[in-house]
């Protein structure tokens, strides 16, 4: 009846595949345009942008494979840094730090991986945790390369093609960016290497037999996932023009790790969902006041505990069992 | 007949216990290798250290005359596969996702294969090229629906899928280890009908069961095993009527007697 | 290294210590790194503090309340979490450990929420009083710490020894199989175990934040050192995570006093990975009874 035509339109699309990309670059555009000029919304999109590129980091290693590391906030602070460095101490354009930054980080994170390879769960999460805190301490302590406490500021914008791109048009790329990285991830979680990652996680013998070394598919992932943390952390210094030590604290990387829980695991865009969610719970909601990041945590709590497939999981159940429904009832009728 | 696989006194110990002692085999192309043995004797072990899985503490292996050594992974990639006792899916993965493992594993070898693995699964993601290979596979074993999630599989179906992942490497050394335990009669016939392929092609097989009735129709040659050693190596219809085997599965030895 | 140097060690050895023992307890009874018990000794101390700034307690009362807030969080925390989600999942680690991460989180938050933001100033339990050693002179409040800590110790090392869940609970940390074959109240021993070291850390939270003062963030650290005093410990006896929390502040103290300030968080890595990767179970190791 009315569902009809809404049916037909959908059919159009030709597949789901193809709907979760338009889906989600409308909903990317949108996101520009409600950020528009307004100087406050422009801040909250940039966050919602760099916690999403954290949230997408942490997603392929972690939730697909399983593989912990806990020193993203490094990873998000040696993007920054390499903005900094390059936009004050060489004249190359800002992209090449964009890729220095993601290279160092994936390295870092390749070598960390290597010397923790033998742990697992909580001496995994307390080694990774502490190089955090000794990356933390590193920024403070090297200050003829980092600027020490005070960081390095008058960053220079990016530019493209001799034109300096402003802020709205910058913020506009960089979720754009978001958005292009996200389809990739969940791209990469369909794909035949995700089919890998996946079972890695929960049955790496069968992997190893099958005939992929499953260390060197989790440091690839651990080195993937670091670099695009790094981004976020670059794109983030980039509109900002100033970083420093307290800019990505280590509390950040608890908020990795529950944005793909509260968003939902079962897909990359559940990442993207919470990074939204954050950034609205903790910064936007001004009636909470300083309750926001509590309503986060609780709200973490009650994924935990009664929606293990997160917001997007749930909303898959309900579209499933909403169909389903819709069957029976056509079914009854004839 | 070309031997595919040479093992030379493997032996394995668990503080002190001699799981497995000195045991040496030969398997050739297109040959089944029933192994044999009541529970202990050391059957898993000898897969294990074949595979790879465990390291063994003593002895040598080659496939094809060139040495096997190294991770599962490695020896994956020279031809060997395998199943396990119990199956090892991906449960919340698709009965085409976890075969797919199995056929797409090769191409994702090595730190650049996992790279360009990566980087493809970026652009195209389909794993569409795997297709004939997977149908081929999903057929052969009559899986059924492949988009049904794994852990809502009965166990038997399980054993199929686990089998077609094995089978999707494409292998030339195949082990089973009890392929057929928890399977109903359709999974067994598709089984022992899929083995029977697989050897007409010249794959060689390991299959270790308890079952000794599918063991003996299904084998060219049987290694009964006990308390890590090899009791007898030979012809099945000899195995079955040998000393060794009545002393084995109906003496006096105190073991338990195996249906 | 002067002497008063040492006192500081002492003192900062002994939290660790607490928080350690702590750990020690949910690990025996539960086999699993609670590593909300820094935010819980947080809570108890901040509580404590801003019942008496704020609404004018006295200190006995605030400090009992805190304790036992701490307690009631850590049985909360498993009847409520850690039971359910280990139900669901079969008992994984990584699933427990996300858990915990997200009550450390969310207890931190709730101390914010509900105390404010700022750093607690401490309040020492014996103001006006010290003891002049000669050499060195050692204020109150190190005093109480010290003296709580062979209390807490002792107490726990003969409830393990005397008591009839306290030998369960060694039972239990030594063969959990077996206990649950044997018929033992495996679930009702951990829940013991939660509410015990919620009780300790309770009690390190009040007295160290009485020295050091608290604020909402305090637990994230407190977890950590906690851990690793514990790590390097082990947990061969009771008292292996006194010596463990004792030997940290040692190195916390030594290193930044001889190498610089930043070179303390590159040490605690070294010593970490050192530990993680030679001797993942402690220096004093149980003997294993087969």
């Amino acid at each position: 009846m009315s569902a009809l035509p809404l049916q037909k339109a959908v059919g159009s699309v030709r597949s789901a595949e193809s709907a979760r990309i338009l889906g989600t670059l409308v909903l990317t555009v949108a996101v520009i345009g409600w950020a528009g000029a307004d100087l406050f919304r422009q801040d909250l999109a940039l966050l919602g942008a760099t916690y999403a590129l954290l949230a997408l980091g942490m997603y392929m290693p972690f939730n697909l494979a399983g593989a912990l590391s806990l020193a993203y906030s490094a990873y998000v602070a040696i993007g920054g840094y390499s903005v900094g460095l390059v936009a004050t101490k060489t004249g190359w354009p800002l992209p090449v730090a964009y890729l220095l930054g993601a290279l160092a980080s994936a390295a870092l994170a390749v070598v960390l991986g290597f010397a923790t390879r033998r742990l697992s769960g909580f001496y995994l999460a307390a080694v990774t945790l502490l190089f955090g805190m000794a990356f933390q301490s590193f920024l403070l302590d090297a200050k003829d390369v980092t600027g020490g406490a005070v960081g390095i500021g008058s960053i220079r914008p990016l530019t493209f093609f001799g034109s300096e791109l402003d802020r709205q048009t910058f913020i506009a790329l960089t979720l754009l960016i978001v958005w292009i990285v996200g389809v990739a991830v969940d791209r990469v979680r369909r794909s035949p290497f995700g089919v890998a990652l996946q079972s890695s996680r929960d049955v790496p013998a069968a992997v190893e037999a099958a005939g992929v070394g499953v260390p060197a598919l989790r440091l690839t992932v651990l080195g993937a996932g670091a670099a695009i943390a790094s981004l976020g952390g670059g794109l983030f210094t980039t509109a900002n023009q100033t970083i420093g030590p307290d800019t990505f604290t280590l509390h950040l990387v608890m908020l990795a790790i529950f944005m793909p829980l509260l968003g939902g695991q079962g897909s990359a865009w559940g990442a993207v969902l919470g990074a939204v969610l954050v950034v609205e719970l903790t910064f936007n909601l001004q009636i909470f006041e300083r309750s926001g990041s509590l309503i986060f945590g609780v709200a973490v709590l009650a994924v935990l505990l009664i929606a293990p497939g997160g917001i997007i999981g749930y909303a898959g159940q309900g579209a499933r069992w909403l169909r389903g429904a819709a069957t029976r009832t056509r079914g009854a009728r004839r | 007949m070309t031997v595919l696989l040479e093992g030379e006194g493997l032996g394995k110990s668990y503080g002190g216990v001699r799981a497995l002692d000195g045991v040496s085999l030969r398997l050739s192309a297109g040959e089944v290798l029933g192994l044999i043995g009541p529970n202990g004797a050391g059957k898993t072990t000898l897969v294990d250290l074949l595979d790879g899985a465990q390291p063994a503490d003593r002895g040598s292996l080659s496939i094809r005359g060139r040495k096997l050594t190294g991770p599962p992974s490695r020896r994956a990639r020279a031809g060997l596969a395998r199943t396990f006792q119990h199956p090892h899916l991906a449960l919340d993965l698709t009965v085409r996702e976890n075969v797919l493992l199995g056929a797409a594993a090769p191409k994702l070898a090595g730190i650049g294969g996992l790279v360009a693995g990566l980087v493809a699964g970026a652009f195209r993601p389909s794993g569409a090229r795997f297709d004939a290979t997977l149908h081929r596979v999903a057929d052969a074993l009559e899986l059924g629906d492949l988009r049904r999630r794994c852990g809502d599989l009965t166990l038997g179906e399980q054993r199929l899928v686990e089998v077609a992942r094995a089978l999707a490497q494409e292998p030339s050394v195949l082990l089973l280890d009890e392929p057929f335990a928890g399977a109903d009669s359709g999974g067994i016939a598709a089984i022992s009908a899929a083995i029977r392929a697989v050897r007409a092609q010249g794959c060689g097989i390991i299959l270790v069961d308890h079952n000794v009735d599918i063991v003996a129709s299904l084998v060219d040659r049987i290694m009964l095993l006990r308390s890590g050693t090899v009791v007898f190596d030979g012809d099945p219809a000899e195995c079955l009527a040998s000393p060794e085997m009545q002393d084995v599965y109906f003496g006096t030895g105190g073991e338990n007697v195996v249906a | 290294m002067s002497a008063q140097l040492w006192v500081s060690v002492v003192q900062i050895g002994c939290f660790f210590g607490l928080v350690a023992l702590g750990y020690y307890l949910v690990l025996e009874g539960a086999d699993f790194f609670n590593f909300a018990l820094g935010p819980f000794a947080m809570f108890s101390g901040l509580t404590a503090s801003w019942l008496m700034a704020k609404q004018g307690w006295p200190l006995g009362l605030a400090a009992v309340l805190g304790i036992a807030i701490a307690a009631v969080l850590a049985v909360v925390t498993e009847v409520a979490l850690v039971r359910p989600i280990d139900a669901r999942t079969g008992g994984g680690e990584l699933p427990s450990l996300i858990a915990v991460v997200a009550v450390l989180f969310a207890v931190e938050q709730l101390a914010g929420t509900l105390f404010g933001r700022q750093l607690m100033p401490g309040r020492s339990w014996l103001p006006g009083t010290s003891l002049d050693l000669g050499f060195v002179t050692v204020d109150g409040q190190t005093i109480v710490l010290v003296a709580a800590t062979i209390v807490s110790f002792t107490g726990v090392w003969l409830w393990m020894r005397k008591s009839k869940y306290g030998r369960i609970l060694r039972a239990v940390g030594s063969n959990r199989e077996a206990a649950r074959t044997l018929g033992m109240p495996v679930g009702r021993v951990r829940l013991v175990a939660f509410a015990l070291a919620g009780l300790v850390v309770g009690l390190a939270g009040q007295l160290f934040s009485a020295k050091a003062g608290v604020s909402f963030q305090s637990g994230f650290g407190w977890a950590l050192s906690g851990f690793l005093a514990l790590v390097i410990g082990g947990t061969g006896s009771v008292w292996a995570p006194l010596a463990g929390g004792l030997l940290l502040a040692l190195a916390q103290t030594l290193v930044p006093y001889y190498l610089g300030s930043a070179s303390l968080d590159y040490a605690v890595l070294a010593v970490a990975i050192l530990f993680f990767a030679l001797r993942p179970s402690g220096l004093f190791v149980r003997r294993v009874r087969v």
